[in-house]
């Protein structure tokens, strides 16, 4: 059955697909009823997204005060979980536009997941920078507009590329997903019936699969693919001089920037494995998202989580190597000094555990990669909350040096912004087909590939 | 920022001109919607709205009688600064002083008269209560009236109304010198606190006398001492050495320390003495005494080797030299006899008439026994006292439980109290007289013969408050007794004692004197203290030099020090500046600490923090422990001024009274209370409380913060320390295309060339600098209090302190290079006071994303508060850490939560309106003091002059004792800022590190051992 | 079609109009202080036509300390009496209104008047620099000479109105100037 030498180059077999109507109905069924564990989740999500409201409000009536921010420590976790989601936000796009440039077919089963996964968390981060802010109602000064009082914001500050680096890659990305839906949405609208079919008549602008649409189709994808392709290493460039830009012993380092990226790859491929793992459970999409798929993702992962490594010692050689107090003293503290578990638990989580997945058996089971996806993601969270504390709590003027302990409001707002993403997660699964049926019926091998005029059902994403 | 303030809005104080009672009703109206403007009915003479007014008066604050300038504005106080005229204050203040403002504005003071009734205070009308005073002093047989500190003029009232309506005055001073008076009397036989005279001395010797913190009088000697030990013109250097078992702030000023032995001053001082006069020949009637007390024989009784106190005693001889003390750690048993022993030693010195002054003695210093007051407790609980008047004293606060004060206070049919706000013994007291706070009242002081100053009121009295001066209600109740006390009101007595000053002095017309000692605020009487000295007396009575016995079993000998910030803290503990202010030795905010050798706290297995029950047969109290390396292992020491159970709001709760573990015993030579007889009991709690401190680290860890240079090196020291050892590590910078700076400090290197972007200014702006001698300064932390009164620096409270958000412009740091509290040695403990350093090349200003701070032309680097939106990355960036957040809004009325700081009417009158008042999530930091800046700018543009070098003076420099601080425009060569830039031992910090190029040069700290040059 | 023109239509709008809404947004130095109203009636009903326009009166004959000090002075009850000592005023209306001024006198209260110019706090702005630099009053109070009920004029004391001042004339456009 699978007769490889049909199968595009480097596509994954999908030896357990029977038919193309299988592919439709199989990926278009998660958009029927849901289930009670769905709906479960969905109440708990809004639960955490009230959660995250209440907090936030006690922080705007009472002062920023309410977190455990003090001097010399002004950034914690507000900032740690922004630079988190921004990385997080990463591997969408990488998998969708830069492997798509790359021609790896295996991304197609599970770009779509990973592109949501991307405007979500892009969302969820775009939060963090506005509640850190002391006087957040003045915020808009960051927005460069012209006014009265001719005053300009401070192009010189990394906030302000910030405030360009996520809007624009915000705006992007989100187009990018849109587009690529496109298609499928036309399969789900005729699948559909009633209400939801004339949502997706109106989301899917009436695409018909004719041969005009998906040439302008085709050509629009990879001039965006082509277009979102240097923000993903931008964007995290750009957060990361957020850090690399300030003289703190332990943010002031040239490494910063691929160190970043890569860090962001890493937490993003392992965020994709921890959403897909449930989701190809819960809709029975073994067949679509195969081992193989896992096996790539986890290869991937695994040489990120080489370059973090490598990144890490790199830093602690040159604190050492450049021989300045303050830069040794920083590092020292690092490793030993109060915060010295949260450094230890990066290590553990983004250094060492990755190191199973040199092993193929640990690559394809689906449980060890979803625990150690987990664990990834712990880690890369600490990695952030170690650069920031640990490096401010102990500066060059010794007298000031001081502790930061985050507070119940803080935590509050961190776990509520992880409900606010998965309150979108669960969205997406239920509104829009979690596979790209249209790409993924291109690398089925050909003699499932009926003629144009295939029969219905097919229709939609077909070609 | 509008909404940054509550109630009283900094405009409307500006633009409401008004010194009189409409003021109330002004800030009544200033938070309606509508907002009103009241003109003055008739305007006095002397006030432009938008003015500042000064006025000259003297502090009340203590004994010491510091010579003050009272800037009002539209007729409120808004700042006190020192009366550079005055010979005591010479233009500096201390803490204490500034925070008096916070006493007159205290929201706890009294409204009006009360009399208690069931339990309650009532309001009364003044009428009613002078007549039942009268009533109640007629009808009783006998009366006691408790005084503190009170002018002379007012002293004397209080006697003749006394003498008049047949009462008894007794004087009460907490932390009175008796001892030292009485071993005047017997060394010299003249019963007198002596007048010390630091700046005359070349080596000092302190015998556990905090003359920097609470002895005497402060902003003088500290003056002085900044006089003694500064570098001069020669490069030579006053040495001083502490001889005590604990290093006090003083203490940790000194260059050498003896830590000796609980009690045994009077051996070493003899010993020295001994050495000083071969043996004592010289020694006259002391001459057996002397001879007795070699150093071999005294080495063992003082824990100290025999070669250090002959080297001491030779250093001493080389001269001219001056002993003082004992001081608190020599208020025990054989206090009197170590007194003797010291003014022995000064004496065989020759410092008499040179240093050391009993002709021209310390006039009104703290020196009644307690004796006095044991015989009036005895009587009190006797009962045959009809009533009892307190004023300016708080014994039931100041004396120990152990004396029985408050319970036979209690017993007195009808107590009266002068105090303007609640405190112990008010809360006793049937009926309140509400005293006028001295900034609203007429007085005088005279520290010295001679030397007069009138206190006159710098402002109406606060309008919240109906009080009334002590002397007018005195006069009163005296016309109803029928008594005359020659004179109407309290003021025309004052004037005719000044008067008869006037007469003395020898001036024609009494009316000019009078005001030309008001505009001077000094009056010089007589001739000038002449030099004459002292010869020893025969001993009258017996004397014994050994150190006492001590009470209580253990090895921890107790001692209670009076705090640095509150000194007794009986009156003055109700003011958010001073408990929030630092302590200069422990960096401790608001509670109480007890001060424990590292070793000590690790045998009995404590941490910081750990809370210890202190128990002797007297009492207990418990508190936390801070480890101290500058505390003999068998001592521990608690300061005095917490544990207030009824003193207002922001004193009351914090710490413990540490008192209560004290006996009340009096000397038996003397009559002075005794404090360090007791030894004590520490049993671990096993409870834990963070301490409020600002201390991130007592280490330099190897970076040249505050480095020191060795007084050999100097002069010798190449220029090539400037460079430091990062010589290479610049060429390195070099060669990747960033040459940083060198900045020497020259003149013409302003601008900068590496500050050459963007904002910086162009030749004929101004650059304004500041330098510091770190040599000088003393770590009195005077300069923090100044700043937070000049700047409208919130407090934030005891809980943000903890969490490490302390908003004090000024850190004054604190490092210990050589403390060994094992044996006899040199101390190194270095201040720095830590501010914005104006960067030329500031690492804030890049990252701010709004502009809130940047670098103005001249030179400044400024935060516009209105644009901040608080993200904080300037200070993450700012290497110094000299940026303080708003956290909360604490310039509200209230507190955002419980126990925030806040600024609740009228405390709120002391506003500056020329510093805009912060709003919550706003970043803030050292501003140079701008205001000023500016307002000599305007000046100077509407008179078409110019500024000259030092006419614009921060806060901070002002009110500095030792003149440590210099500031002005440091591209012109010849200001004294540039002058001090260029001085060897200038340097900037972590400049050579970071290039930041700070505008604030710091002069090295020169020490008599070797420091490891260039870096620390 | 033309539906869809209309929705772009009103798209790009909403987009242009941003940056004017953020601008309004600007707020303005200036702070409300009489109830919103410009002119509000004030406890006498001064007219600065009379004094000002008709008797020519210099304006820092009353608001003494402009030329000296930041504040330019509201005038002390006892300088309105100083004249209306004497003058009481031609008709029913004004004698009832100079009577309220001696009024005051012999109650010896200040005249609660309404505020109109106010800054916000954190802004300083120094009249006698302005005074030096001879900027005529009416520059941002108007022609008070012209006004008989007193009323804010020009602008409202917003940052922008300031700085084009700062910018025409060439003075120092640096913040520090104003916030401190």
């Amino acid at each position: 059955m699978s007769t490889a030498t049909h199968v595009q180059r480097g596509a994954l077999p999908h030896p357990d697909i029977q038919s193309l109507e299988e592919v439709n109905r199989a990926i278009l069924r998660p958009l029927g009823r849901p289930g009670l564990g769905w709906w479960a989740l969905l109440a708990l999500s809004i639960a955490g997204i009230g959660l995250l409201a209440v907090s936030w409000g006690i922080q705007l009536w009472l002062g920023i005060g309410v977190t455990g921010l003090t001097s010399p420590v002004g950034w914690g976790a507000y900032i740690t979980t922004f630079v988190f989601w921004v990385g997080i936000a990463h591997s969408g796009t990488l998998i969708s536009a830069i492997l798509f440039l790359f021609r790896a077919p295996w991304r197609q089963s599970i770009y779509r997941a990973a592109e949501a996964m991307t405007v979500f968390a892009v969302m969820t981060a775009g939060l963090f920078p506005l509640i850190h802010m002391g006087r957040v109602w003045h915020g808009y000064w960051l927005i460069p507009y012209p006014n009265s009082r001719f005053l300009w914001p401070n192009f010189r500050s990394p906030l302000v590329w910030d405030v360009f680096a996520v809007t624009t890659y915000f705006t992007v990305s989100a187009v990018f997903f849109y587009l690529g839906t496109i298609p499928d949405l036309a399969a789900a609208r005729d699948a559909a019936k009633g209400l939801r079919k004339k949502l997706y008549k109106v989301i899917s602008l009436g695409w018909r699969g004719t041969d005009r649409e998906w040439h302008h189709f085709g050509k629009a994808y990879i001039f965006l693919a082509a277009l979102a392709t240097p923000l993903v290493l931008s964007v995290h460039s750009v957060v990361s001089w957020d850090f690399a830009v300030a003289i703190v012993p332990g943010w002031h380092a040239t490494i910063f920037a691929p160190y970043f990226v890569a860090g962001a790859i890493f937490s993003g491929i392992a965020m994709v494995i921890t959403l897909t793992v449930p989701l190809r459970k819960a809709f029975g999409l073994e067949a679509y998202l195969t081992n193989k798929h896992y096996d790539a993702m986890a290869k991937l992962c695994l040489m990120t989580s080489l370059i973090v490594f490598y990144a890490y010692l790199s830093e602690f050689f040159m604190a050492w190597y450049s021989g300045e107090e303050v830069e040794r003293a920083a590092f020292w503290e690092r490793l030993f000094g109060h915060y010295w578990w949260a450094t230890w638990i990066m290590l553990v989580c983004n250094g060492m555990v990755p190191v199973m997945l040199w092993f193929k058996r640990v690559r394809y089971s689906i449980p060890a990669l979803f625990a150690i996806s987990i664990f990834v993601n712990i880690g890369m969270w600490f990695e952030r909350y170690v650069i920031i504390v640990t490096s401010l709590h102990h500066e060059y003027e010794p007298f000031a040096w001081g502790l930061y302990r985050p507070s119940v409001v803080e935590m509050g707002i961190v776990v509520g912004s992880f409900c606010w993403f998965g309150f979108w997660f669960l969205l997406f699964t239920r509104l829009l087909p979690p596979v790209a049926i249209a790409e993924l019926k291109e690398v089925l091998p050909r003699p499932m590939r009926p003629r144009a005029t295939a029969g219905a059902g097919g229709q939609g994403g077909d070609r | 920022m509008t909404d940054g303030l509550n109630g009283l809005k900094r405009r409307d104080f500006l633009k409401v001109v008004g010194a009189s009672g409409a003021g109330a009703g002004v800030l009544g109206c200033s938070t309606e919607k509508v907002e009103r403007l009241l003109p003055y009915v008739v305007p006095p003479e002397d006030i432009t709205p938008g003015v500042a007014t000064w006025y000259t008066t003297v502090c009340g604050e203590c004994e010491a009688g510091c010579g003050m300038w009272v800037r009002t504005r539209e007729g409120r106080v808004v700042k006190v600064e020192g009366n550079p005229e005055h010979p005591v204050s010479r233009g500096s203040l201390c803490s204490r002083g500034h925070s008096s403002l916070q006493a007159l504005y205290n929201p706890d003071r009294f409204t009006g008269p009360m009399l208690r009734q069931g339990g309650e205070l009532q309001p009364i009308s003044w009428d009613e209560a002078e007549q039942m005073v009268a009533d109640r002093l007629g009808s009783a047989d006998e009366y006691y009236l408790f005084r503190g500190f009170a002018g002379p003029s007012l002293a004397g009232l209080m006697s003749d109304f006394a003498g008049a309506t047949g009462g008894q005055v007794v004087r009460y001073d907490p932390l009175a010198e008796a001892p030292l008076r009485e071993a005047s009397r017997i060394a010299f036989g003249r019963d007198v606190v002596p007048w010390y005279d630091l700046q005359e001395a070349r080596f000092l010797v302190s015998f556990g006398a905090d003359f920097l913190e609470s002895w005497l009088s402060p902003v003088r000697d500290g003056w002085g001492f900044a006089r003694m030990s500064g570098v001069d013109e020669e490069g030579g250097k006053g040495r001083f050495t502490f001889v005590g078992s604990r290093l006090s702030l003083t203490g940790q000023n000194a260059d050498d320390w003896l830590p000796i032995q609980p009690g045994s001053e009077a051996l070493v001082a003899l010993a020295m003495a001994n050495v000083v006069s071969g043996g004592g020949t010289s020694a006259g009637p002391y001459r057996n005494i002397v001879a007795t007390y070699t150093p071999e024989n005294v080495a063992s009784a003082t824990g100290v080797e025999a070669e250090s106190i002959r080297e001491l005693a030779e250093r001493f001889a080389a001269g001219p030299s001056l002993a003082l003390g004992p001081g608190i750690a020599g208020l025990h048993r054989g206090a009197t006899a170590a007194n003797v022993a010291v003014a022995v030693l000064n004496a065989v010195a020759g410092n008499i008439g040179r240093s050391v002054h009993y002709d021209a003695p310390h006039l009104d210093a703290p020196s009644a026994g307690f004796a006095p007051m044991e015989q009036a407790i005895e009587a009190m609980r006797g009962g045959q006292v009809g009533a009892a008047l307190v004023h300016g004293s708080n014994p039931a606060y100041a004396l120990p439980a152990s004396s029985g004060f408050r319970e036979a206070f209690a017993s007195v049919p009808f107590k009266v109290s002068f105090a303007s706000a609640i405190d112990e013994t008010a809360a006793e007291a049937d009926l309140i007289l509400p005293d006028g706070h001295f900034l609203e009242s007429w007085g005088d002081s005279s520290s010295r013969p001679g030397q007069w100053a009138v206190r006159q009121p710098a402002m109406r009295p606060v309008p919240h408050f109906d009080s009334k001066q002590t002397g007018d209600v005195l006069i009163s109740v005296a016309t109803r007794m029928g008594q005359d006390l020659g004179s109407e009101t309290f003021f025309d007595h004052l004037r005719g004692r000044w008067a008869d000053l006037a007469t003395l002095g020898g001036a024609a017309d009494a009316d000019a004197f009078w005001h030309e000692s008001l505009k001077t605020g000094l009056a010089q009487i007589g001739p000038a203290p002449s030099g004459s000295s002292g010869t020893l007396r025969q001993l009258d009575r017996g004397l014994v030099f050994d150190p006492p016995a001590f009470d209580g079993a253990g090895d921890l000998y107790l001692m209670v020090f009076p705090s640095a910030r509150y000194g007794d803290g009986a009156l003055n503990a109700n003011r958010p500046w001073l408990q929030e202010l630092p302590d200069p030795v422990s960096k401790i905010t608001w509670h109480s600490w007890v001060e424990m050798h590292p070793n000590r706290a690790e045998a009995l297995s404590l941490r910081d923090g750990d809370v210890v029950r202190l128990s002797t047969e007297h009492g207990s109290v418990e508190v936390p422990v801070w480890t101290y390396p500058g505390i003999r292992e068998d001592v521990i020491a608690v300061p005095m001024g917490g544990g207030h159970t009824n003193a207002g709001r922001f004193a009351d709760g914090n710490g413990v009274n540490a008192l209560d573990l004290l006996p009340s015993e009096a000397e038996s030579l003397s009559g002075g209370l005794v404090h360090f007889v007791s030894k004590v009991d520490v049993t671990p709690t096993g409870r834990r409380r963070p301490l409020a401190s600002i201390s991130g680290s007592d280490s330099q860890s190897n970076r040249p913060i505050a480095p020191a240079v060795a007084l050999a090196d100097l002069g010798v020291e190449a220029a090539d320390d400037e460079e430091g050892d990062h010589g290479p590590l610049k060429e390195l910078q070099g060669v990747g295309g960033f040459v940083p700076v060198e900045t020497g400090g020259r003149p013409e290197d302003f601008p900068l060339e590496g500050a050459r972007h963007g904002e910086y200014g162009d030749e004929d702006q101004p650059r304004w600098a500041m330098a510091i001698d770190l040599d000088k300064c003393t770590g009195c932390s005077a300069c923090v209090t100044a700043c937070q009164a000049e700047n409208n620096v919130p407090w934030v409270g005891e809980g943000q302190v903890t969490m490490g958000r302390d908003m004090g412009w000024i850190r004054l740091e604190r490092y210990y290079e050589a403390v060994d509290a094992s044996r006899a040695g040199p101390v190194d403990v270095r201040f720095l006071p830590m501010i914005c350093q104006h960067c030329g090349n500031a690492p804030c200003e890049p990252v701010c994303p709004v502009f809130a701070t940047y670098h103005t032309p001249d030179g400044i680097n400024t935060q516009v508060y209105n644009r901040c939106v608080g993200t904080r990355y300037c200070a993450n960036n700012c290497p110094y850490k000299v940026r303080v957040f708003n956290w909360y809004n604490f310039t509200g009325e209230e507190p955002v939560r419980e126990g925030l700081g806040h600024i609740p009417e009228p405390l709120n009158w002391q506003l500056n309106p020329d510093v805009t008042v912060r709003e919550n999530g706003i970043m803030e930091k050292c501003s140079f003091c701008i205001h000023r800046i500016r307002a000599h700018q305007d000046r100077a543009a509407v008179e078409g002059s110019t500024i000259a070098d030092g006419q614009v003076i921060p806060a901070c420099q002002q009110s500095c004792p030792a003149e440590a601080i210099v500031f002005g425009n440091i591209r012109d060569p010849g200001s004294r800022v540039a002058q001090a830039a260029l001085d060897e031992r200038a340097y900037r910090v972590l400049d050579e590190m970071i290039n930041t190029q700070p505008a604030v040069s710091y002069l090295k700290k020169v020490t008599f051992h070797e420091v490891d040059s260039g870096e620390h | 079609m033309t539906k869809r023109w209309i929705r772009a239509f009103a798209v790009a709008l909403t987009l242009l109009a941003s940056p004017a809404f953020l601008q309004a947004q600007d707020g303005s130095a200036g702070v409300p202080v009489a109830d919103g109203e410009a002119a509000p009636v004030q406890p006498i009903a001064f007219p600065h036509t009379i004094h000002a326009g008709v008797n020519q009166i210099d304006c820092q004959y009353c608001h003494f300390s402009a030329e000296r000090s930041v504040d330019a002075g509201i005038p002390p009850v006892s300088t309105c009496y100083g004249c209306h000592q004497i003058i009481g005023g031609t008709d029913e209306r004004q004698q009832a209104e100079i009577q309220k001024v001696r009024d005051y006198w012999t109650n010896q209260e200040p005249i609660p008047w309404i505020r109109i110019y106010k800054v916000a706090d954190h802004v300083h702005f120094p009249h006698m620099r302005h005074i030096a630099a001879e900027i005529d009053c009416a520059t941002c109070h108007g022609n008070v000479q012209e006004m008989t009920v007193i009323e804010e004029v020009n602008q409202p004391l917003a940052m922008g109105w300031c700085v084009s001042c700062h910018i025409e004339r060439g003075v120092s456009r640096d913040c520090a100037v104003c916030h401190y």
